[in-house]
């Protein structure tokens, strides 16, 4: 090798103000020679994957037993997404580069996009009161990756005028407008706030003015005040997650339920398989409240260890965003663990009634084809960025 | 695309990230579940097991009451409970299919059951003690609709085969198989048993999970309690009781106990009338009916309660009388035991007695003139047994009633005993009329089991026994756990003392005011009483409501057994115990000495006044018939020219006394002819006699004769004006003319 091997921290670069000459010698050197993928990050993403797959027949098989008379109904189909997700995954790190990365961006949001208006015509399915299915998939789904990407590229390709007004805040504000107000038609309030979250990441990464995103954050807390006001739904929402001991049988019912399953958990569980929450008591345990089944059979213990995993990952997940190629995959890096982090924390915070009651799943644990296709296709990108890391 | 450097500003912000993400999941994260899952675990914990397991209760089967000689007097039988789980059920049609069906099958209220399939939760029961014909209906129904919302689970029932029979000894339990009256609530404990449980999990839609998390903690069944009653002995008493409230037209039901004298066990205890043990609630009084039909709300309730608990009340020990003259036993029982009189000392009655200033009457206005003390007791004369108290002195007298165990209850295992009404110390030692006035039973009350076991140490050697009416605890298979001897509790009398008052006893039945209680080949004592319910006046202030009770014993020479009758409130032209309770008691004896094993002993006066039992003669030649006949002491007659005896009449097997005529047909075809059965009623023996004879029939004597003139006919079957087969029996029953003997003692 002739170059000689750079990193971020061997050189310092001075912050801010780029001249021309730095960028065109930043253009003209050659990508680093992609090496083997990040072992570590693929070994916790294994551990998700099929602890995840462990606790899904756990926790379904009952349900799956007294609904479909299978208590393999749930699993069968669950495997069968892993499966599909690791090879699309092993695929992904492999043939994935920094271009065809790039070149990526334009069909994926025009899918999301189109997705995204389809599930709002009859075409869509709507489930509890959410429009959010359209052919047995969500495309709020692959409207988060469809986020990542193109915020990271705008965000990339506009940074010398990241701190205006014009050319920073705005253009990003009207992307996340256009994501969030797809979305919030389908009323699906967890995607929504997720993408917020996402996209609020992104731009504090991209350098926009912490000031501004305070003062976006405080208008956001207000727009969601007045929406709490007006709503009568989200009143109730509020109401009884103020007020955990009401109505244990109806609007507490699900939180009630899980909160008895990790209770009786304890320290250490009631054992691998021993749920009894999980005998209808909990509605759908393989999906949104399977942490709730986790915390049950494993205990504290359990979950911690689970938690500690999910850290890792994230931790691993941000090295590998540290020591990325190039700026524009470390954001990729960052958006999509920053997704991985957002949904674990604020499922986790729903299960333990931390925050009002709204249907998010766990990643890698909550059954569901979408979500783990699209995240695994994800931890796909991440893998193959890390092939050209230097970490 | 360019391809941009990462610049240190960008890792900085996403070291911020990363570190809010961890810091976050620490803090929050963690301390969450670390609050729910280890701070919180149990009350969390306890909640969940809460809904997860069922927990079923095994009802343990109730031990059985048996009677002395094993005769199940109570017994358990399982039966089901009919439960509907409204939650599970899907649809108002559901709703509607059981109630339509469940109200056909076990008869409850289409309305009610509909009620209950709407309410929010798995369990509403809809009928109990559901037999097992009912339930089986109910399975089929369950079954031919696939239904999850109906259920059956164990119960049990309890029966009393007899029905009415020991009603008020045996008590009976409630619908949750409590025992809330007598031995059933004495002996709850015993018989309870020790309910077992199934414990279950169970889904959230209420189904059971079978293999797993069960737990079946047996059920112990409850223990089987043998008694001291005699299901024979209860049933003569009971039927003595039912024939005398109606003959004597009884107002505040009667009582009778047999006891067992020598050790304080109960043979028979029944109050008439009593109530349907299957059917405790149910008031066959029609007069009660009316009255309560007339009544709504909580009146109604009220006065239903009260009549309830009027008809459960055990009068042998719930309620207090004035014992009257039967308490002269314990009179002259203290004053033999101190010494203060032999029983042939003469007294002299002239129909009073003056006491302190206060005139006090005998019974018999006339006087009884001079008698000795043993002719006192026969005559029931007061002056005599004034006098015999004043000699005992109040304060003694007090320490009798003490030691015969009238001041406190006799510890009898039955809830509800009283005690009675006796005067403190104080009063009686120093005030010479109340001791005379309660030396002959007036002027305060003792409860009848108090009475008889009083009576009972009176002639069983002195000693006072602790009456009882179980015996034996038994279990499932008949094993002993438990056995209860007597429990004598003292001495009251020498038991000199005690076998000189079993004679005076025998006397005042055989020749004496309880002439109506003897039994031909019995050594019968006894005493009569009659007292007035001084606390019970009429409008013109005076007590008219009487007592008229008998306390027996038998045999005399070597007492075994005590029957106390006593009859609240007889109205009739009769109302003395010597008329009324004496032949009541005698009709009782007469079936339980027998039973007993006491076998009848009698004197050659009695043997030669004694019925025989007409022989078979019909197909004899008549030689041989006359023969027999005559053998018998019986007058054969023969009617027609045949030669061997084709017709007798009377017929084989029936009672005839000496010197009766049998006619004896010869010819085929010829029979008496019917005549009209004359009244004897109000007749002496020999009267009723010779006016049947003259009618052409037999007479037998239902009851006491020696010849006595002083007995007259009370009774006779068949009836006056009847027409019966000449020749034929016609049954006498007799009763002896004693005097009333109750007196006024508002003095």
């Amino acid at each position: 090798m002739n170059q000689p091997r750079r990193s971020g921290r061997e050189r310092p670069q001075p912050t801010g103000h780029y001249n021309i000459t730095q960028l065109q010698r930043q253009a003209q050197q050659p990508h680093p020679r992609a090496t083997e993928m990040d072992l570590p990050f693929f070994v916790l993403v294994c551990l998700l994957v099929s602890m995840g797959l462990v606790m899904v027949f756990s926790a379904s098989s009952a349900s799956a037993y007294y609904r479909f008379g299978d208590s393999y109904y749930f699993i069968r189909s669950q495997l069968k997404w892993a499966v599909l997700g690791l090879v699309l995954m092993l695929a992904t790190a492999r043939l994935l580069n920094e271009k065809l990365l790039d070149l990526m961006v334009y069909p994926v949001v025009a899918v999301s996009l189109i997705t995204l208006v389809l599930v709002l015509t009859p075409l869509g399915t709507e489930l509890n009161g959410a429009q959010r299915w359209l052919f047995g998939f969500q495309p709020s789904e692959i409207a988060k990756l469809a986020l990542i990407l193109s915020m990271s590229k705008l965000i990339c390709n506009n940074r010398k005028r990241i701190k205006t007004w014009e050319g920073g805040l705005l253009p990003c504000m009207l992307l996340l407008a256009l994501f969030c107000g797809l979305v919030v038609l389908e009323r699906h309030i967890s995607a929504t706030v997720l993408l917020l979250g996402i996209g609020v990441i992104l731009m504090f990464i991209g350098g926009i003015n912490v000031n501004w995103l305070c003062g976006l954050g405080a208008a956001g807390l207000g727009a969601l005040g007045l929406v709490v006001l007006v709503s009568d739904y989200a009143k109730r929402r509020m109401y009884l997650w103020l007020n955990p001991e009401v109505e244990p049988l109806k609007g507490n019912f699900q939180i009630t339920q899980s909160l008895l399953a990790i209770g009786s958990g304890g320290m250490f569980g009631l054992g691998i398989g021993k749920s009894r929450q999980k005998y209808m008591y909990i509605p759908e345990p393989q999906n949104d409240f399977i942490f709730a089944i986790i915390c049950e059979e494993l205990g504290f213990v359990g979950a911690l260890i689970i938690i500690l995993v999910f850290m890792l990952l994230i931790w691993r997940g941000f090295t590998i965003a540290y020591a990325a190629p190039d700026r524009f995959s470390s954001m990729v890096v960052v958006g999509i663990i920053s997704q991985v982090a957002l949904q674990t924390i604020l499922n986790i915070c729903v299960v333990t009634g931390l925050v009002p009651n709204t249907g998010i799943a766990l990643p890698f644990f909550s059954a569901g084809g979408t979500s783990l296709v699209v995240l695994m296709f994800e931890m796909g990108i991440v893998l193959a960025i890390s092939r050209r890391a230097k970490i | 695309m360019n391809r941009q450097d990462i610049d240190n500003k960008t890792r900085r912000r996403m070291t911020v990230v990363l570190f809010l993400f961890l810091t976050f999941t620490f803090t929050f994260i963690l301390g969450r579940l670390f609050i729910v899952q280890i701070l919180r675990h149990e009350s969390y914990q306890t909640r969940a097991i809460e809904q997860q397991v069922r927990d079923t209760t095994i009802t343990p089967r109730r031990g059985t009451i048996y009677d002395r000689n094993m005769k199940t007097l109570a017994v358990s039988a399982s039966t089901e409970t009919v439960y509907i789980a409204p939650k599970s059920m899907k649809d108002e049609s559901e709703r509607v299919l059981v109630a339509t069906e469940l109200s056909r099958i076990l008869g409850v209220e289409y309305e009610t059951v509909l009620k209950k399939s709407r309410n929010e939760n798995y369990y509403e029961i809809i009928k109990r003690q559901v037999e097992k014909e009912q339930a089986d209906l109910v399975r089929a129904f369950v079954k031919e609709h696939q239904l999850s919302s109906v259920a059956l689970a164990e119960d049990s029932k309890r029966y009393y085969p007899y029905g009415a029979f020991a009603s008020h000894v045996l008590g009976f339990t409630n619908v949750d198989g409590e025992g809330i009256e007598g031995i059933e609530a004495y002996y709850n404990d015993l018989l309870i048993g020790k309910p077992g449980r199934i414990i279950t999990a169970k889904n959230a839609h209420g189904t059971d999970m079978p293999f797993q998390y069960e737990q079946y903690i047996d059920a112990q069944n409850g223990y089987s309690l043998v008694l001291t009653i005699d299901e024979a002995v209860q049933h003569f008493i009971e039927k003595g009781l039912e024939n005398a409230v109606v003959e004597f037209n009884v107002q505040n039901r009667a009582t009778a106990i047999v006891m067992d004298v020598n050790t304080g066990a109960i043979l028979g205890m029944a109050t008439k009338p009593d109530f349907d043990l299957n059917n405790p609630r149910e008031i066959t009084d029609p007069e009660l009916l009316a009255e309560l039909e007339a009544l709504s709300g909580s009146e109604y309730s009220d006065r239903q309660m009260e009549i309830w608990q009027s008809m459960w009340r055990n009068k042998a020990i719930a309620d207090s009388y004035e014992p009257g003259s039967v308490f002269k036993i314990l009179t002259a029982a203290m004053a033999l035991e101190k010494n203060v009189v032999t029983t042939h000392e003469s007294f002299h009655c002239p129909g009073f007695k003056v006491v302190a200033g206060v005139r006090i009457g005998c019974w018999k206005h006339g006087g009884h003139g001079t008698q000795n003390m043993l002719e006192g007791l026969k005559n029931s004369c007061n002056p005599v047994f004034m006098e015999l108290g004043s000699r005992v002195g109040g304060a003694d007298f007090y320490d009798f009633a003490e030691a015969f165990g009238l001041l406190e209850r006799t510890g009898i295992d039955l809830y509800g005993e009283a005690t009675g009404i006796f005067f403190d110390k104080n009063t009686i030692a120093g005030g010479p009329v109340e001791t005379a006035v309660a030396a002959f039973g007036q002027t305060f009350k003792v409860t009848p089991i108090q009475m008889i076991t009083a009576v009972s140490a009176c002639v069983n050697g002195g000693y006072l026994y602790q009456p009882y009416l179980v015996s034996k605890v038994v279990d499932d298979n008949g094993n002993v756990l438990e056995s209860y001897d007597p429990v004598a509790r003292r001495q009251v009398l020498s038991e000199q003392t005690a076998a000189t008052v079993a004679t005076m006893l025998e006397q005042v039945v055989s020749t004496g005011t309880g002439k109506n209680a003897y039994i031909k080949g019995y050594r019968i004592g006894g005493k009569t009483g009659t007292s007035e319910k001084i606390d019970e006046k009429n409008e013109e202030g005076v007590a008219d409501k009487r007592i008229s009770s008998f306390c027996a014993i038998a045999p005399a020479d070597d007492p075994q057994i005590a029957l106390l009758l006593l009859m609240d409130e007889p109205e009739t032209d009769v109302v003395t115990g010597g008329l009324t309770a004496a032949p009541t008691v005698r009709k009782m004896l007469e079936d339980i000495l027998p039973y007993l094993g006491i076998m009848p002993q009698y004197t050659e006066e009695e043997l030669a006044s004694l019925e025989h039992t007409v022989p078979d003669v019909t197909g004899l030649p008549i030689p041989d018939a006359r023969e027999q006949l005559k053998g018998e002491d019986f007058v054969p007659t023969v009617i027609g020219d045949g030669e061997t005896v084709l017709e007798q009449v009377p017929r084989s097997g029936q009672k005839l006394s000496r010197g009766g005529k049998v006619l004896l047909y010869t010819e085929s075809g010829a029979t008496g002819s019917l005549k009209e059965v004359p009244d004897v009623t109000g007749l002496s023996l020999s009267a009723a006699r010779s006016k049947l004879e003259k009618a052409g029939f037999n007479l037998s004597t239902a009851g006491v004769d020696l010849g006595s003139q002083e007995a007259h006919a009370v009774a006779q079957s068949p009836i006056a004006g009847s027409l019966a087969e000449e020749g034929s029996v016609v049954e006498v029953e007799f009763v002896h003319e004693v005097s009333s003997e109750w007196v006024n003692v508002s003095y």
